[in-house]
């Protein structure tokens, strides 16, 4: 696991530098200017994205996503799916992380209303809200985050009434 | 002082609350932050150099008519569309529609790119697949796909 991530880092950065050795031996000018951009984006997000990793980390392993998944598989109903579209925006992860988190909430016997809307409202992803306002401004960020928990209500319900029916034919 | 500086102290306040309370868990909390620093921060900087290639390559005008505002409902399709195709960890997202948006992208647009990129990856649909079927798979993800067009065209309106 740890080796896999090492070389996928390698290979993102390989990549950075080939990508920029092009572009400068071609034309320096353009690629100083590159540079530039990529180091003004590079200072405006440093300090903001450690401090969300670190907060990622610690609501980790404070609340964990086995934590959240236990109380998931207890709750059902309405109460079950207002949990799915507001908690997992407190989350961090990508999907490659959220998917497997998924499959233990069905396990568990979450209904597929609430695996929809859960998914979705991940995205609401508000430990990078500092990141997001940065480079979006606080009115996308506040409006994006607001929209997200209807968003996931909707995805739920729909989807598992679209799933039913599919099913059932 | 540096918005960003007075996360890292809310970031580091936390840390010490939380070393007082548990030094094992805060270990490992540290040690998950670190992790997750190396599987994004190099994503990040392939990010931050695309950013440069369009900022110095990518006309304003381009941009602009394809993601803007005049280029309406098609303008969230294409950014929608780039999203769900773009590796991208979410991380990553923010700063790279930052870009767009400096260029004259839409919030619209952009609400759709940022979206679909968190939310339908093309490398993750074998994973799903495997995990809960076709039927959820198609269901779920041509759904968000309409579900945000339709939010996007309201961030259209509202900003």
């Amino acid at each position: 696991m740890l080796k896999q991530t090492i070389k996928a880092a390698l290979i993102y950065i390989l990549a950075t530098i080939l990508i920029w050795s092009i572009i400068s031996f071609i034309s320096p000018t353009k690629g100083m200017l590159v540079g530039e951009v990529a180091y003004g984006a590079f200072l405006k997000a440093l300090a903001i994205i450690i401090a969300v990793f670190i907060i990622i980390g610690l609501i980790q392993v404070w609340v964990g996503p086995q934590t959240l998944a236990k109380i998931l598989g207890k709750e059902s109903g309405w109460k079950g799916l207002l949990f799915s579209s507001t908690v997992p925006i407190f989350i961090g992860g990508s999907l490659f992380t959220i998917f497997p988190l998924l499959k233990t909430l069905r396990e568990k016997r979450a209904s597929i209303a609430c695996l929809l809307a859960f998914v979705t409202a991940w995205a609401g992803k508000a430990p990078l809200l500092p990141l997001e306002i940065r480079f979006l401004g606080w009115k996308f960020a506040v409006l994006r985050i607001g929209l997200i928990i209807p968003l996931a209500i909707v995805m739920g319900l729909l989807g598992e009434f679209i799933l039913e029916k599919w099913q059932n034919k | 002082m540096d918005i960003g500086i007075i996360y890292l102290l809310i970031a580091f306040m936390l840390l010490i609350l939380s070393a007082v309370k548990s030094p094992e868990k805060t270990k490992q909390a540290l040690k998950a932050a670190g992790k997750i620093s190396l599987t994004v921060f190099p994503v990040l900087f392939l990010i931050f150099i695309l950013m440069g290639v369009t900022s110095v390559f990518v006309s304003k005008e381009m941009i602009a008519s394809w993601l803007g505002r005049s280029s309406g409902g098609l303008g969230i399709i294409i950014g929608e569309l780039v999203g769900s195709f773009a590796l991208i960890q979410p991380a990553a997202v923010f700063p790279y529609a930052g870009i767009l948006h400096e260029k004259g992208a839409d919030y619209g647009s952009l609400f759709g790119f940022v979206m679909t990129a968190i939310l339908i990856g093309i490398t993750t649909l074998p994973l799903e697949i495997k995990l809960f079927g076709k039927k959820f798979t198609i269901v779920r993800n041509i759904l968000t796909f309409i579900l945000i067009f339709i939010m996007a065209l309201i961030f259209k309106f509202v900003l």
